[in-house]
């Protein structure tokens, strides 16, 4: 087998490989909307007396992407029957069937890369270099899962003595809930669909309401993989059915990625064994950030300054690694100030089809409330650098903010935005930056600019963050170089794509089988 | 190529290395010679060092400075002897203060010899001396990178100061015919490079037209003025990522009315490209299709400066992260021999261009001079570029030889001259590099062989 490696980005500076990209948009676009299937194991159910959902652009409201029967109480349970009734072959398949099922999804993203990326773009704003990432990461996920199942699939090592033999193997849970968020719509869904289908549980995934063209897109992909039907149901829906989903008897493992509220919620909801229930489910928590960028007094402005700007803004700061508030020491929080609004204010903020284009639209209406209500209050409590002005009218767009001199105990310095504003913050000195951090709740990315060893020791045995980027950008988390997960409220500690993530979809069994026989060790 | 050409070049290059000052002040040595070869010969040194020069302009003390430096020393490992001295000196507050002031006075040494001056009034002394001893200029400002577009602005209002402060300086120097004029035509006096990274901060890899329009906006205005002036304005080009921008923005701009004619603008060409030789179809074609009628190219004409680049690390890193072929050639021979043959091409092209050969490399400037003299040119139709601080002594022994030769001088202080020290400093102990292998004793002969 060969080594994994990381899906390649396009290199969108070549003009050759640009100019392939609106012919694929175009494409796409003749083709709106989608129609989703509601999948009940093997079943593509008929959207019936079903309401509707339905997916729009975020650039172009009155342009529908998807359109998805949505699924009931009854479609959850059915699901979760279906996909039980699934697990029981599926588990017993040799990992590298499964994993190269797997691979075969993933070699059929590559050939559907640019119509893949258009569909993400179309569906959730996001512009093509990120729209294209989010396709890699996927197929990164399928891989690198497909090749870690392999390798957990042979029996552990443990200690062996005459007469007896030991063995541990890892085996499939059951039936994994997959619920998934929309900002990253094919990536994050892939991921915690490939890690629990890899390891042998069958899938019940319920994608974000925002984003159920890119859902149905991963079901394509897996069934053109060779995915035995049924070890994939596909609920779209709203908060209801994931909520039923993470009730339901029936389900081993819920993986989450989305709100601290949300998350919360699903732990309180898993702990609770109902009837018809004989086991423990466990959850796989992803939850938000308040990411912290620390910038030392020996920091290069330099390359600080676009690197934060691009953490707390590209895809409008929709991300739970991005950048939200910069802690500039002393020194050099002036300076820093200043470049980091002049950067800011050059920004491109317009349609995620334009090359050009920073900083979309936000995800819907809701986020851009929430977004200008956010500003006004930076406009009451603190010295604001850059003010969201004037938006395209049509799209539910929101300038990018950079806010000075909040007061301590500002809810825009403790709650996640998860829009474009970013606060600034002057530090006695990275020790302050340090306690600042330490009294956050959230801990899952972090940034740190400095140059002195001692300074990047001194932050790293501190932080308490799950990612910690020494100077260079917050997000970005690649699959096998990046295993990405946060800490403390912003989720337990799992670590997606990294070396360890499958344990969490699958449950160890030891078995050790004497093996004397009348004084005879065999 | 042809054995008789193979001759010239090695004759060439041996009356040049004969030329060079007598007592050879190879700059390796020169710079700071302990330093710099024990940094050549280890690589966790070289790191070391390069990290400490990068960040003592945002040292705020002596202290700082000498904490610094011991804090990248002790991530060497197995330190040779003046390293573990200097970390014993760190250990108390005097011996800090003389590491920091010792380190500080090394940096601000080596940057010396690389910028020319703070200012340009500074610099206009060592500028007239370089004249006088037979090598013209080009003045590249140094600077921080430009983010923001107050940024932008304040570098552009720099070039135009600097052009128009530059013409007036220079009109008071003493004639030097063998710099003032090829067969072409006139040659400014005042030539000043910019980079097109520093007049926007908009210029992206996947949108260059973001950038070019943004610089555009900028550049337009400093061309107008050096039209005027009769002054050189060069655009040097960068990383890869900016290329696309770079020479869209000097094609479009010269391609405007009220620029065709005027003022002489040069572009630079990296032979370590791969695909350097297309870029140079895609200016030699826009230079035919701006020719007056008479067929001559642009009147002044376009010149093109060819030069290995000095990204070469940066590009490798970057192609690699991204999992893409390299966009440069990845051994050192196969991008000497592109530039030999994008020397040919050029020296072929003119008059539609004009020609600057830009290289330390004995071998390949002696191709370029006999090439030219091997085709019917006339020296002065070939300039040759160095520069300031690694090129001194090729610039003495090509103005002694009676060559064309321009000297690329940057001006900044030392915050502002870090990025370029950084990257020079790079090229000086890369292990590729002609200046090591000459310092380091390999025959003229063998330098001078065909790559």
């Amino acid at each position: 087998m060969s080594a994994f490696a990381n899906e390649p980005i396009l290199e969108l500076r070549r003009a050759s490989v640009r100019s392939g990209l609106a012919d694929a948009l175009a494409q796409l676009d003749a083709r709106l909307p989608l129609e989703v299937p509601l999948l009940i194991g093997a079943d593509r159910v008929a959207s019936g007396s079903r309401a509707t959902l339905v997916s729009t652009d975020p650039g172009l409201p009155a342009r529908e992407v998807a359109r998805a029967p949505e699924a009931t109480a009854a479609d959850v349970d059915a699901a979760v029957r279906a996909a039980a009734q699934a697990a029981r072959t599926w588990s017993r398949e040799d990992a590298g069937l499964r994993a190269g099922i797997l691979r075969s999804a993933a070699a059929w993203m590559r050939e559907h890369r640019l119509e893949l990326s258009a569909l993400v773009l179309r569906e959730c704003a996001k512009p093509w270099p990120e729209a294209d990432a989010d396709v890699c990461e996927a197929i990164d996920f399928l891989e690198y899962y497909a090749a870690g199942a392999v390798a957990l699939a042979e029996p552990r090592p443990l200690a062996q003595v005459p007469g007896e033999h030991n063995e541990l193997r890892y085996v499939a849970r059951g039936v994994c809930a997959v619920i998934a968020p929309w900002n990253f719509p094919l990536a994050i869904a892939c991921g915690m669909t490939a890690a629990a289908l890899a390891t042998g549980s069958a899938v019940v995934l319920k994608p974000a309401e925002q984003s159920p063209g890119c859902a149905g897109a991963l079901a394509r992909a897996l069934a053109a993989g060779g995915l035995p039907p049924g070890a994939l149901s596909l609920l779209p829906g709203a908060g209801e059915v994931g909520a039923a989903l993470v009730r339901h008897p029936g389900v081993h493992t819920i993986a989450f990625t989305g709100s601290q509220a949300v998350g919360l919620e699903i732990i309180r909801a898993a702990a609770e064994v109902v009837p018809g229930q004989n086991h423990l489910k466990r959850v796989v928590a992803e939850l938000g950030g308040k990411n912290c960028v620390i910038v030392a007094a020996d920091a290069d402005l330099d390359e600080a300054v676009p690197a934060i700007v691009s953490s707390a803004f590209a895809y409008a700061g929709q991300k739970c690694s991005a950048a939200a508030r910069v802690l500039a020491h002393e020194a050099i929080a002036e300076a820093l100030a200043e470049r980091l609004a002049g950067a800011t204010r050059v920004l491109v903020v317009g349609q995620a089809q334009e090359l050009a284009t920073q900083v979309p639209p936000l995800i819907e209406a809701d986020a851009q409330d929430r977004l200008r209500s956010c500003g006004e209050q930076a406009d009451r409590e603190g010295h604001v650098l850059v003010a969201a002005d004037d938006v395209p009218a049509v799209g539910w767009f929101a300038a990018p903010v950079v806010v000075a001199d909040l007061p301590g105990g500002s809810s825009l310095l403790e709650r996640e935005i998860f829009g474009p504003l970013l606060t600034v913050e002057r530090v006695r000195d990275v020790e302050a930056a340090c306690d600042i951090v330490d009294a956050l709740p959230f801990a899952l990315t972090g940034g740190l600019f400095a140059r002195d060893p001692g300074t990047v020791r001194y932050v790293r045995g501190r932080t308490p963050v799950g990612n910690l980027y020494v100077n260079r950008g917050i997000t970005g988390a690649v699959v096998a170089r990046q295993p990405f997960g946060g800490n403390r409220l912003s989720g337990n500690g799992t670590k997606a794509g990294g070396p360890d993530y499958l344990l969490q979809f699958v449950e160890p069994r030891v078995v050790s089988e004497n093996t004397m026989r009348h004084g005879l060790a065999i | 190529m042809d054995s008789g050409l193979e001759q010239d070049i090695g004759r060439i290059g041996r009356e040049l290395a004969a030329a060079f000052p007598a007592a050879l002040r190879n700059p390796v040595r020169s710079v700071d010679a302990r330093a710099m070869e024990l940094a050549a010969s280890d690589q966790e040194l070289k790191a070391a060092l390069f990290r400490f020069v990068d960040v003592v302009p945002a040292c705020r003390s002596l202290d700082d400075l000498a904490r610094h430096l011991t804090g990248f020393l002790e991530e060497v490992d197995g330190p040779p002897m003046p390293v573990t001295a200097a970390m014993r000196l760190a250990g108390t507050r005097a011996g800090r203060a003389a590491l920091g002031a010792a380190a500080a006075g090394g940096v601000r040494h080596m940057a010396h010899r690389f910028i020319v001056g703070t200012t340009l009034e500074d610099a206009s002394g060592p500028l007239r001396r370089l004249w006088e001893r037979g090598a013209a200029c080009s003045v590249d400002l140094l600077g921080e990178a430009t983010v923001t577009s107050p940024e932008a602005d304040s570098y552009a209002q720099r070039c135009a100061q600097t052009l128009e402060q530059l013409t007036r300086i220079t009109a008071g120097w003493p004639a030097r015919p063998g710099l003032e004029a090829d067969s072409i035509g006139p040659l400014p006096r005042a030539n000043v490079s910019v980079k097109v990274s520093a007049l926007t901060p908009l210029l992206r890899p996947d949108a260059p037209e973001l950038g070019r329009e943004d610089a555009a906006r900028r550049l337009r205005p400093l061309l107008l003025a050096a039209r005027e002036l009769g002054a050189h304005v060069h655009i040097d080009m960068e990383s890869f990522d900016s290329r696309e921008a770079v020479v869209g923005v000097v094609l479009g701009l010269l391609s405007e009315p009220e620029l065709r004619d005027g003022p002489s603008v040069g572009v630079v060409l990296q032979a370590y490209l791969r695909d350097s030789g297309e870029t140079l179809e895609q200016i030699l074609a826009f230079a035919r299709d701006s020719s007056s009628p008479g067929g001559r190219g642009r009147i002044p004409p376009l010149q093109v400066r060819l030069v290995k680049g000095a990204y070469w690390d940066h590009e490798l890193v970057q192609a690699r992260q991204h999992g893409w072929s390299a966009p440069v050639y990845e051994d050192k021979p196969e991008s000497d021999r592109n530039f030999e043959a994008l020397t040919r091409r050029l020296l072929d092209s003119r008059p539609l261009v004009r020609v600057a050969v830009a290289s330390h490399n004995l071998r390949s400037v002696a191709h370029a001079i006999a090439y030219n003299r091997a085709t019917g040119g006339e020296d002065r139709d070939l300039e040759i570029q160095v520069l300031r601080g690694l090129g001194d002594e090729l610039q003495d022994a090509l103005a002694h030889l009676g060559l064309r030769v321009r000297t690329y001088c940057p001006i900044g202080n030392l915050v502002a001259g870090m990025a370029y020290l950084v990257r020079r400093l790079l090229e000086n102990t890369s292990n590729d590099s002609f200046l090591v292998a000459q310092a380091g004793g390999v025959t003229l002969d063998r330098l001078l062989s065909a790559p």
